[in-house]
């Protein structure tokens, strides 16, 4: 009981007329990670059951785990067999770091390659979550909301979705800009129509394209340009890729890409987990899959003679790129997503048949699903709408009353 | 509400009553023009040249207006003020009426302009009504040459075309952010000057339309 | 306001004045300005070709500068030779390369500019001596990303090495591919060979991607791919038997300007 009393003694301190008013949301956010909140619903749905939002959420970051520690490694690899090639190391404190636990360069070592892609992943998470929990503490403070556990998945989304060699202050600002703009001026956690990780990356792909697109930006060795599969398909053709990746290198992950969206595998390892636990929406998944797997079939129907991304199967689309990852954490994330059981599976699938279109159809864009994801968010309350309307007047037909103004 | 006051018609529109950001007027020259400084200047110039003399026009002839075609008499003269803004524009300022190309053109479309020879200027004297439309011409040049202003200096590194941060493309150790060369960022700015307009000036801010439920109220609301 | 004000008598008499004043006033305007908003187009026109030939400077008598160093010229694209069939003052290819009597439509495989048709005639500038030029503009023009670019590009005297290249008019993403305007990346065209051999009518010239390393190399616009990809398309083929490889040939040695090529030169051997 001594956390409890604990907090207990400090309580006080942070309610109204305390020393720490001001800071009553940090210990709520402490309290809470111990213990169940101590407010009670008082009107009449009550729902008695062991997991909040809170405990939802740290779910959800063990689910990114398996996805980020292989992207860890797959990060240390890539850069180490480019290393290998002949090309020179980035250098800097990271290579001191890499020196001090690991010894050197060896794509052959299980722990080099994981410490020198730690080395580039862990600061992105660490900037991602300091400025961005000062950014959430602040508006907590200065709202009067709670902190909200959804920062840290927020935070660990965005971070696995950055290149390995992005350069920290513009994770930093990314990041601002996804949590100020993409959540925090609409009122908070629950109240954003935007995923704010993908808002994030969103700015940052628009305002740095050099640095978060483009071929020389995704493995972390000196002046190596290593097209991700995607836009190697996208320039020279389907053949070209599979000469250079087979389709279980890209399933299982050795392939260039952003941190945590290499391995489809990894990433289903999560989705099992999130999808048994009822935490992610199986229908959301089964959408975002079924539209994508439509879409690539009509393209590839279609065809065409200029463009030799309509050839790529939908089992391509599925393992390259962040398809996956955006499909499993992101279509899904609870609050930007529809909340209507039928208007899950639309919501899906607007975002499979956008990412497919974008990917394929769009000239400037190789990588589609972050767009078709935000895309399909500013559409969910509309699907919610239709759907909830839909329900009101079969109800209403039902009961038998006269529905005179339900249109 | 007050009768009008000349100092009153020019300041009100700069921050308590902006045409841009409480009115939501005219965002669409707003975002395209907005990417450097001077664009932005030459624009708010013909801006507030069309709402002043437009609005001073309608007003001179406002008792002979007949009301049934009065929005059709407004567009004329405010049609007419504008191409030969434009036509000046490309005799004069040619560099500069290539970078505006159709925008100047688009002031006709301008809701500000119409908005004000309807709502101002055929209610009050010739001179109120020019000082409304500088005034209201000053309040979008504000918001333009803010927005410009960030655009350009920190999408391009200038100001007026002056280099300010050295871009890395030149050279220079500054990283420009590419979002704000594109049009759309002139919105999270306009946004981000609204925010701040309001929270100087909190009767701006509507009220809510809905109240929420006691319980979901966060329980320490400072 | 005032009682009447509704008459169809009134309404008339209003909208005629109303129509007559604003048209004088506007038509004054456009009448009056033409001539000067012509010379500015004009000028425009000319100062980008001085641009491209490096002969331009801020503040300069543009006027008078062109038509003391340039003169311009039409050629036939087909033959490479001088035709005086239009006159180059008045003739203009962009409208021309529509009309199908002066143009014709270009195929899949050799349409990699993406330009549908091509006109028969194009108007050249020559810098100095006409006989023996020191430069020569030729309008370039293609699809880059998200549109069409159009632009100049000067060759010098020996028909084979670049004085520069700009680009007056193009839709590209500002930051990425608009940095086709930027002047440090304009800069290094200068001196770029444009064929790799002195026997050949294919194009070598480039954008390549992380350095540039050959004569026939330039660095690609970073993180614009598909502009840099249109730019090395449109400039080989301007400069290709398809645009001006004829006529360039003939300030060339070791070629022949009415040679066809036959043997067709593996280019693809000098990718990056």
């Amino acid at each position: 009981m001594g956390i409890r009393q604990t907090l207990d003694n400090l309580e006080p301190h942070f309610h109204k007329g305390g020393k720490y008013e001001k800071f009553y949301p940090l210990y709520e956010a402490v309290d809470t990670i111990f213990y169940a909140p101590p407010s009670v619903t008082k009107t009449t749905a009550h729902v008695r059951d062991g997991i909040d939002l809170k405990r939802m959420m740290i779910t959800v970051w063990f689910c990114t785990f398996p996805a980020m520690f292989f992207g860890m490694w797959n990060a240390g690899w890539q850069a180490n067999e480019a290393i290998a090639a002949g090309y020179d190391s980035m250098g800097g404190w990271r290579e001191m770091i890499l020196l001090t636990f690991a010894g050197g360069h060896d794509a052959g070592s299980l722990w080099s390659n994981f410490v020198l892609g730690a080395t580039y992943f862990l600061p992105i998470y660490l900037v991602t979550f300091v400025i961005g929990g000062f950014w959430e503490v602040l508006f907590a403070i200065k709202r009067g909301h709670e902190v909200n556990e959804g920062f840290f998945v927020t935070s660990v989304l965005y971070a696995l979705i950055l290149p390995a060699t992005i350069p920290l202050w513009q994770v930093a600002l990314g990041i601002t800009f996804g949590v100020v703009i993409g959540k925090e001026i609409f009122g908070g956690t629950g109240k954003n129509f935007l995923n704010p990780a993908l808002t994030g990356r969103a700015f940052l792909y628009f305002a740095y394209p050099a640095q978060i697109s483009g071929d020389a930006v995704w493995v972390a060795a000196d002046g190596f340009t290593g097209a991700t599969p995607l836009s190697t398909a996208y320039q020279s053709g389907m053949a070209a890729l599979q000469d250079q990746y087979s389709w279980w290198d890209a399933f299982l992950g050795f392939i260039p890409g952003s941190v945590g969206e290499t391995s489809t595998l990894a990433i289903l390892i999560g989705a099992v987990v999130l999808i048994g636990m009822k935490i992610a929406s199986w229908r959301i998944v089964a959408g975002v899959f079924l539209g994508m797997v439509a879409m690539s079939s009509i393209l590839n129907l279609i065809g065409s003679d200029t463009n030799a991304m309509f050839a790529m199967p939908w089992y391509w689309h599925l393992v390259v790129g962040g398809f996956a990852f955006g499909m499993v954490f992101m279509a899904t994330d609870p609050v930007s997503a529809s909340m209507t059981n039928p208007g899950r599976f639309i919501f899906g699938a607007l975002i499979g048949v956008m990412t497919v279109l974008i990917r394929v159809v769009n000239p400037a864009f190789p990588e589609g699903i972050m767009l078709a994801i935000l895309f399909a968010n500013l559409f969910a309350p509309l699907i919610d709408h239709f759907f909830v309307q839909a329900n009101i007047k079969r109800r209403a037909k039902r009961t038998a009353v006269v529905a005179e103004e339900t249109a | 509400m007050s009768a009008p006051t000349p100092k009153g018609v020019i300041l009100t529109p700069i921050f308590k009553n902006n045409p841009i950001a409480l009115q939501i007027l005219g965002i669409c020259s707003a975002l395209a023009v907005t990417s450097s400084l001077s664009v932005s200047l030459v624009m708010s110039l013909a801006v507030i040249f069309v709402t002043a003399f437009s609005s001073m026009f309608v007003s001179l002839i406002r008792n002979h207006i007949p009301s049934s075609i009065r929005i059709i008499v407004q567009m004329t003269i405010i049609a007419s003020l504008v191409i030969v803004v434009d036509q000046i524009l490309k005799a004069f300022a040619y560099e500069m009426s290539k970078q505006l190309s159709v925008f100047v053109g688009l002031i006709i479309t301008n809701c500000i302009v119409m908005g004000r020879a309807e709502g101002f200027a055929m209610t009050n004297t010739p001179t109120l009504s020019f000082l409304d439309g500088v005034g209201n011409g000053l309040g979008y040049g504000f918001i333009l040459m803010t927005v410009g202003f960030f655009r350009e200096l920190f999408g391009s590194g200038s100001l007026f075309g002056v280099t300010i941060l050295e871009t890395v493309q030149n050279g220079g150790w500054y990283v420009p952010n590419g979002l704000l060369l594109l049009p759309p960022s002139a919105f999270f700015i306009i946004g981000l000057i609204i925010w701040v307009l309001r929270s100087l000036n909190p009767e701006q801010v509507e009220d809510n339309e809905f109240v929420m439920k006691e319980n979901t109220q966060p329980k320490e609301a400072v | 306001m005032a009682q009447g004000n509704n008459s169809i008598k009134k309404i008339l008499t209003v909208a005629f004045s109303l129509c007559i004043v604003c048209s004088i006033i506007v038509s004054t305007a456009a009448v009056g300005l033409k001539a000067r908003q012509e010379r500015n187009q004009e000028l425009d026109r000319k100062s980008n070709i001085l641009a491209v030939a490096d002969l331009y400077e801020p503040g300069m008598d543009v006027g008078k500068e062109f038509s003391q160093a340039v003169t311009a010229k039409v050629v036939d694209l087909d033959t490479g030779e001088y035709t005086d069939e239009v006159d180059p003052e008045t003739y203009d290819g962009f409208q021309a390369a529509k009309d199908p009597a002066q143009s014709r439509t270009l195929s899949g495989e050799k349409d990699i500019a993406g330009l549908g048709r091509q006109e028969q005639f194009s108007t050249i500038y020559l810098v100095g001596d006409e006989n023996n030029p020191e430069q020569i503009v030729l309008p370039i023009r293609g699809q880059g990303l998200w549109g069409l670019m159009r632009g100049y590009l000067s060759v010098q005297g020996d028909g084979n090495t670049i004085g520069g290249i700009t680009f007056y008019s193009h839709a590209e993403t500002p930051g990425l591919g608009g940095e086709v305007d930027n002047p440090r990346w304009k800069a290094q065209w200068e001196g770029k060979e444009i064929y790799a051999s002195s026997d050949t009518m294919e194009p070598a010239i480039q954008l390549v991607k992380g350095g540039a390393s050959e004569s026939t190399e330039v660095d690609a616009l970073s993180g614009a791919s598909l502009t840099s990809r249109g730019v090395t398309k449109l400039v080989q083929f301007w400069l290709s038997e398809e645009g001006f490889g004829h006529y360039l040939a003939r300030f060339r040695d070791g070629v022949d300007s009415q040679a066809s090529a036959d043997a067709s030169p593996s280019d693809d051997s000098e990718g990056a």
